[in-house]
């Protein structure tokens, strides 16, 4: 984003008071190429392989899909509810629990990517989690970010909300930390004290002392920049993603330089009573996404923010004994955000064409989508460059 | 260098066992080296405890197939498998022969098997006695045993592996990981290993091992350039003959005892020679290493990063803190990404400076925190006994390498020890 774009931004926010502070702040500093608002996407992995076919019901062929799935398909009250269809959404509707991202798709800054997966699949979960955070089919610890963010900054890279797995964002060359939230990283930083890196130790202390500094320094800019937040506002979204949202969203507005930020929703393994149980969780997702959304916006930061989500693999076609649904393959991402061109990419679930174990083929390789997000959003050259980028952002 | 001074000995004892203990290095302090490394050699029978209940293999593998039990299958296992991980660190945190725990974690790591994989415990657990009774045996003997091995086999899918489809992840894994390594076979010798072992399975009524001869192929096979009908301990033999065999063993001692980089390729063949003349005793390839120059070089002090194993369980053997309930060190080992039984992949845990990441700093931090909190004012007697006097004396027992940070102002045995936890040298060893 360049300069005059962002005062443009600022001086169209409705909270007047925040804009000269972060003007005053910024402007003395501000080299010659200034990036105030420096881009920043945010992954919510779907824990436990997200069902597409809930997600987005199929209308194009509802009475099959009604076959397939006698006790776990959208009701039929719902085809009447108009609002849940998709304008221009390809004879599909929102998951009604979803309502809440229903605005964001009107708008023009919600996506949807289907089909998404990659040949071959592989229906564990740890597996297929390990081939999604690394991109790579072969055993490795090195997250597909840590292929595009070392070039594209330095020092801190990411910060995983929640979760314990570093995922996309592990490998040796990648600066990320873990958090529960804000506050509990600090108070556990309190343990460890400040060290210099020293590379004249021996190997495996100078890595200790490298690592011990980075925990220090993003402590330190935590402690610096949210010692005092400015306030994000009202926050309405109180589950445990919400939550996660809301630490990232205080991060963001005040100025912490990480890109990237993980945050994760557990929970989509429905092997049983999938219909209430991943409404449940499609709530959630939906009311803190709104939630952040209409924060990012609120104070100028949407344009430079992609929310971006994953599953592990989507679900079985057919429904199971227990009214919930085995490991799939194929599933959807949904990309938001105010650069995010939305609509619907990627081709629609095929009902009538399954493979051998009954699962939809997925039509976009994964690193596609990862690959749109190194080339297109954070303009680096792309890993996998060879499989070509979507037009969503 | 005639007799071993307390760092030297502190050093052996480090890298041997579980944590610096004090009463051991003392036991070696003094003594000439190959008498240290030969008390080292000659562990105490090291009894383990009974194992807790775990479902048998014929009432577990069914369920584990049927789509309606896999859901109970794998929560019996898991929380079977976690009761069986605090066996094991039960037994590493009372044995009075570490060595042998770290011999039988070493070998866990080098023949790997996972809960997560095989969900089943009760193999894993007979697995864990069969790498005990082999951790300072004899490699062929124990290559033989991983090839029976009822864990393996099913993790490994060796189970699988009949005349009429046979399955390669085993061969596959014998060749690339336990044996000659990636560079030394063909995909032909992959599968012709997989067709000499194919008929070794898993007796469903006992889940012990069983040969099926009529799953066998007996057909003639090329492995290696050598041509017969082999089965698969003919498979191992020839493995055994090819010269990188002994030497990536040599490699993986290396890194578990000496460092992380390297060894010199001069070094590897004159460890490898001395193993495979002493007919792959295990014995004998440890007393050379620790016997080793290599081994003793300043520079190779303090140069591994502490396992979690090793911090968790070495920090309390060490210093007589208040322990941890065997169910929180369970969750910490999974924390600082070293789960029992658990390994990631077949490659086993990486180790080294990848058991240290921003998270697992935090968590060891933690650990360390608040194990050695608690009153550090001297003048309070908090009932702490400290072998160790203040000063000197302290930092060449707690710590391998100098500390990196300054040390506290305020004087006292407590307080020191607590300091020196924090600091980064109390991460190596």
């Amino acid at each position: 984003m360049d300069r005059r774009h962002f005062l443009k931004l600022a001086g169209a926010l409705p909270a007047a008071g925040f804009v000269p502070e972060v003007l005053a702040a910024q402007q003395p500093s501000a080299p010659r190429q200034p990036r105030q608002n420096p881009r920043k996407l945010v992954l919510v992995r779907l824990k436990g392989g997200n069902d597409a076919l809930n997600t987005l019901i199929p209308w194009y062929d509802y009475d099959y899909y009604r076959k397939l799935r006698p006790r776990i398909s959208m009701p039929d009250q719902v085809r009447n509810l108009e609002k849940y269809q998709l304008k221009n959404g390809g004879q599909q509707s929102l998951n009604p629990w979803l309502k809440d991202l229903m605005p964001w798709w009107d708008k023009g800054q919600l996506a949807w990517i289907q089909g998404v997966g990659y040949p071959n699949p592989i229906l564990s979960h740890f597996e297929s989690a390990d081939i999604w955070e690394t991109a790579s089919f072969s055993t490795t610890n090195q997250g597909w970010l840590s292929h595009v963010l070392p070039g594209y900054k330095r020092d801190l890279h990411g910060i995983v909300l929640g979760g314990e797995e570093l995922g996309a964002l592990s490998g040796k060359d990648c600066y990320a930390i873990c958090m529960k939230s804000p506050e509990v990283f600090l108070s556990q930083t309190n343990l460890v004290d400040p060290v210099q890196p020293n590379r004249r130790l021996n190997p495996a202390l100078s890595h200790l002392t490298n690592i011990q500094s980075q925990v220090v320094s993003a402590s330190n800019q935590l402690a610096t920049k949210m010692g005092r937040p400015r306030p994000i506002g009202p926050w309405r979204a109180r589950s445990e993603i919400g939550r996660q949202l809301e630490s990232v969203a205080k991060m963001i507005v005040n100025g912490i330089d990480a890109p990237v930020y993980l945050v994760e929703l557990d929970g989509f393994d429905t092997h049983a009573n999938q219909l209430r149980e991943q409404n449940h969780l499609l709530e959630y997702l939906g009311v803190a996404l709104n939630a952040f959304a209409e924060t990012m916006i609120r104070h100028g930061q949407w344009d430079n923010t992609l929310v971006l989500t994953y599953s592990e693999f989507g679900r079985r076609v057919e429904e199971n004994r227990a009214g919930g649904t085995d490991h799939g393959a194929a599933s959807l991402q949904l990309a938001m955000g105010g650069s995010v061109r939305g609509g619907l990419y990627g081709e629609k679930p095929n009902l009538r064409r399954l493979d051998n174990a009954g699962n939809l083929h997925m039509n976009i390789d994964f690193r596609q989508v990862y690959g749109t997000v190194a080339q297109r959003w954070f303009r680096q050259s792309n890993p996998w460059g060879q499989l070509g980028t979507l037009p969503f952002v | 260098m005639n007799t071993l001074t307390f760092s030297e000995a502190r050093h052996l004892v480090a890298r041997t066992g579980l944590g610096a203990e004090w009463g051991s290095i003392k036991k070696l302090e003094g003594l000439p080296i190959p008498q240290a490394v030969e008390f080292i050699l000659s562990p105490p029978p090291s009894y383990t405890k009974p194992p807790p209940y775990m479902t048998p293999w014929r009432q577990m593998e069914p369920m584990r197939g049927e789509a309606m039990q896999r859901k109970d299958a794998w929560v019996r296992a898991k929380k079977e498998g976690e009761n069986l991980q605090a066996w094991w660190i039960d037994q590493l945190l009372t044995t009075r022969s570490p060595f042998t725990e770290r011999m039988t974690l070493f070998w866990h790591n080098y023949f790997t098997s996972s809960l997560q994989k095989t969900q089943q415990p009760s193999l894993l657990y007979r697995q864990n006695l069969m790498l005990r009774q082999n951790a300072l045996g004899n490699f062929r003997q124990l290559l033989r045993s991983v090839a029976r091995d009822p864990a393996m086999l099913v993790y490994l899918d060796g189970y699988k592996n009949v005349k009429a489809s046979p399955n390669e992840n085993f061969a596959r894994e014998l060749l690339e990981l336990f044996t000659i390594g990636i560079g030394n076979y063909t995909e032909q010798d992959v599968r012709a290993a997989a067709r000499a072992f194919t008929g070794w399975g898993v007796n469903p009524g006992n889940g012990h091992f069983i040969f099926r001869a009529e799953q066998h192929d007996n057909s003639r096979l090329i492995f290696l350039r050598r041509a017969g009908s082999f089965n698969g301990d003919d498979i191992i033999e020839i493995l055994l003959q090819h010269p990188r065999t002994a030497e990536r063993v040599v490699e993986k001692f290396w890194h578990e005892f000496v460092s992380d980089a390297g060894p010199a390729r001069r070094t590897v063949m004159s460890w490898a020679n001395q193993f495979r003349k002493a007919d792959y005793d295990i014995k004998t390839l440890l007393r050379v290493i620790l016997n080793s120059p290599e081994f003793w070089a300043a520079s190779n002090r303090g140069n591994l990063v502490k396992s979690p194993v090793d911090l968790l369980i070495g920090t309390v053997r060490m210093i007589p803190y208040p322990r941890l309930r065997h169910s929180e060190m369970v969750n910490l080992c999974r924390l600082l990404g070293q789960r029992l039984f658990d390994p990631p992949s077949v490659k086993g845990w990486e180790g080294g400076n990848d058991w240290i990441s921003t998270q697992t700093l935090l968590v060891r931090a933690a650990y360390l925190a608040k194990i050695s909190r608690g009153n550090l004012n001297a003048r309070v007697d908090t009932g702490l006994r400290l072998p160790a006097k203040e000063g000197q004396e302290m930092l060449d027992w707690l710590l391998a390498v100098p500390p990196v940070n300054p040390l506290p102002d305020i004087p006292g045995q407590r307080r020191l020890a607590h300091s020196l936890l924090r600091d980064p040298a109390f991460q190596v060893s």
